[in-house]
């Protein structure tokens, strides 16, 4: 093999990498300033989000037309490490974008003295290691890859590391982290024994355990408990909360728009495949298709831990007073919708978990950049700090209030359709699964309630008597780069563009929805 | 396929994942955690040998092969938890996870 045609499938991972190392390279080079590091990061995720959406267009979208009859061996092998598929180039796009916002947002920050190079650099190593997980065909693979994104987590957020509050999330986080990760390791070795393989297509393949039935049933008990602590699925949620609240903002905006749904992809490439087996070639009794039988043991699941994780993280939602801890329930709660797509399984409903999972990056990512935004404001962390913000802040409170909108699922925006194409996806697959978009409309229909509010204090109760707005406003920008207001060029762009992109694709959501919906039925039909 | 009494390995194996798991969520000094999360770490890695050891062959080598790469996974992690341990030391005078909580649930 040469090494261009090993090279080339990987040219957005080499970009990100080669962006990495240059920044790090500039530290060492006392090259510190933020702008440049984070023009250079903002380059890398950039020149990668075209190569993944070049790739979409051209490459595996044309062959769908032409799929070989041979459907495993047609996307993976049982030797392979990688696998392209094209809903795997659909998530790149979508961690991409959630990198470039950040790192956008990122770029008017005020300069720490030495610590931007850092920044950018750990975060352009997590979208790394989220790249590679959407390639992987190996089950250690694919944990060695979730775990580059956790560690470089952590590491982001105890960035601010004077500051008591996030070192403590970030405690909590490797603690937390480190124990899901041994847990999915050993969930991982039993399956290795039971299989005598860690390839995941190996494993669809297997006639039946080698030895000891036992081992699958725990080994993939550890790793869903594993993987659900990294998509902060309910009970293992707790916590999600405190990291969001006490990590940098921006870094919060991350975590939720992008590094937590590696945890939701993994249980794609894990559980899907078998939960697609049992509809396409039928049930048996368990262990006779090695994973497959497992199917409806994974969908009874996997539906218990969806519905939970909705509930609970509305409930607590409802109760919070902090606007971000209020998002970090709200964004629980998401996981859930998320997670009934994979649940149902068809080609639908994995698309309109995609489309959730994609609009999650402009509604709650880009929330997360304005609660950033506007803590430099000089505004408090608490929802009742907001009162007034439509009138002195005017764009950017409506900018929130479309993300607002957009997660309550309110028509004509990109949260609607999802949820739409979620849940009419799961009534058509019939059964049990009607009862989880009952759940998922309830839900919804709860979650207005501290949306509206939120909406409600900005618009609608007068500001406090001395804005707290005019003070903060210079000092919190950053020196270098003019202030759009405060709240710096970059930032400004982001939280723009989202919004566009939220009305924009509520919409006229065909073109985004069309090639989700291809890659979500090519994923279906080549069972991988 | 060798007759290595398989069960009692995994036994073992399980044994100590349960001792780090216990330590892990009973410890308060964060060194201490930290050995508790190498030793349920250690848990998967053995697992890895001896599945491989049983199995032998090439699919046996997969699992030799990996418990290697696991090794230095694990000691990147602690790499990580030993800096977050020195910057909280370094802000709150104190490794304590309990005396470290500002905030709540």
């Amino acid at each position: 093999m040469d090494v261009a045609s090993f090279v080339l499938p990987f040219l957005p991972e080499v970009v990100l990498l080669a962006a990495t190392l240059l920044i790090f390279l500039l530290d060492v080079l006392h090259v510190r300033r933020t702008e440049i590091v984070g023009a250079l990061a903002v380059a890398g995720a950039a020149v990668a989000l075209l190569l993944v959406v070049a790739d979409l267009r051209f490459a595996p979208l044309a062959s769908l037309a032409t799929l070989p009859a041979g459907r495993i061996d047609a996307v993976g092998s049982p030797t392979a490490l990688f696998a392209f598929t094209s809903l795997g180039l659909v998530f790149q796009g979508v961690f991409l974008i959630a990198t470039l916002l950040v790192s956008l947002a990122s770029v008017s920050r005020p300069s720490d003295e030495r610590g931007a190079p850092i920044f950018f650099g750990l975060l352009l190593l997590a979208t790394l290691g989220m790249l590679l997980v959407t390639v992987a065909a190996d089950l250690i693979f694919l944990l060695l890859a979730v775990e580059l994104t956790s560690i470089s987590t952590y590491l982001l957020v105890a960035y601010t590391r004077r500051d008591p509050r996030s070192l403590e999330a970030a405690m909590k986080f490797y603690i937390i982290g480190a124990l899901s990760t041994t847990l999915s390791f050993f969930g991982a070795s039993l399956l290795y024994g039971a299989y005598g393989t860690t390839n995941l297509y190996a494993i669809r393949l297997a006639a039946g355990p080698v030895g000891f039935p036992v081992l699958v049933l725990l080994g993939y008990g550890f790793l869903i408990a594993g993987l659900a602590f990294k998509a902060t699925l309910v009970p293992f949620h707790a916590w999600a909360v405190d990291v969001y609240d006490g990590a940098p903002t921006d870094v919060t905006a991350f975590l939720a728009g992008g590094s937590k749904k590696v945890g939701l992809f993994a249980f794609f490439l894990v559980f899907l495949a078998p939960i697609l087996f049992v509809r396409t070639v039928g049930g048996g009794s368990p262990f006779t298709g090695a994973a497959v039988g497992l199917g409806p043991v994974f969908q009874l699941t996997l539906g218990v831990l969806a519905v939970l994780t909705m509930t609970v993280g509305n409930v607590l939602a409802l109760l919070q007073k902090e606007m971000k801890r209020m998002l970090a329930y709200s964004s629980i709660s998401q996981a859930g919708y998320m997670l009934i797509g994979i649940t149902v399984g068809t080609a639908p409903a994995i698309a309109g978990a995609t489309l959730q999972i994609f609009a999650h990056v402009f509604m709650k990512g880009a929330a997360f950049l304005v609660v950033g935004g506007v803590a430099a404001l000089g505004i408090g962390p608490l929802v009742d700090d907001y009162r007034g913000l439509g009138t002195r802040r005017p764009l950017l409170s409506v900018a929130f209030a479309l993300m607002l909108l957009s997660l309550a699922g309110v028509p004509l925006t990109i949260g609607f359709v999802s949820k739409f194409v979620l849940f009419s996806a799961a009534v058509q697959a019939q059964g049990f699964f009607v009862w989880l978009a009952v759940a998922g409309l309830l839900n919804s229909a709860l979650s207005v309630f501290y949306y509206a509010r939120v909406l409600k204090v900005m618009f609608f109760d007068p500001a406090p008597a001395a804005p707290a707005d005019r003070g903060a406003v210079v000092g919190a920008s950053g020196p270098s780069i003019l202030p759009a207001g405060g709240l710096g060029y970059g930032r400004a762009v982001a939280i723009g563009l989202s919004a566009a992109l939220i009305v924009l694709v509520g919409l006229y959501p065909q073109p985004v929805l069309g090639a989700i919906q291809l890659a979500a039925q090519h994923f279906v039909a080549t069972g991988a | 396929m060798t007759d290595l009494p398989i069960v009692g390995f995994v036994a073992l194996s399980a044994a100590l994942l349960a001792i780090g798991v216990f330590g892990i969520l009973t410890r308060r000094n964060f060194i201490l955690l930290l050995i508790a999360i190498e030793i349920s770490m250690n848990a998967a890695i053995l697992n890895f040998v001896y599945f491989g050891a049983y199995l032998g062959g090439t699919p046996g080598l997969t699992g030799q092969s990996i418990a290697v790469v696991l090794v230095g996974f694990a000691a990147t992690e602690v790499a990580v938890g030993l800096g977050i341990v020195l910057a909280l030391n370094r802000v709150k005078g104190t490794i304590n996870v309990e005396k470290a909580t500002e905030l709540r649930f």
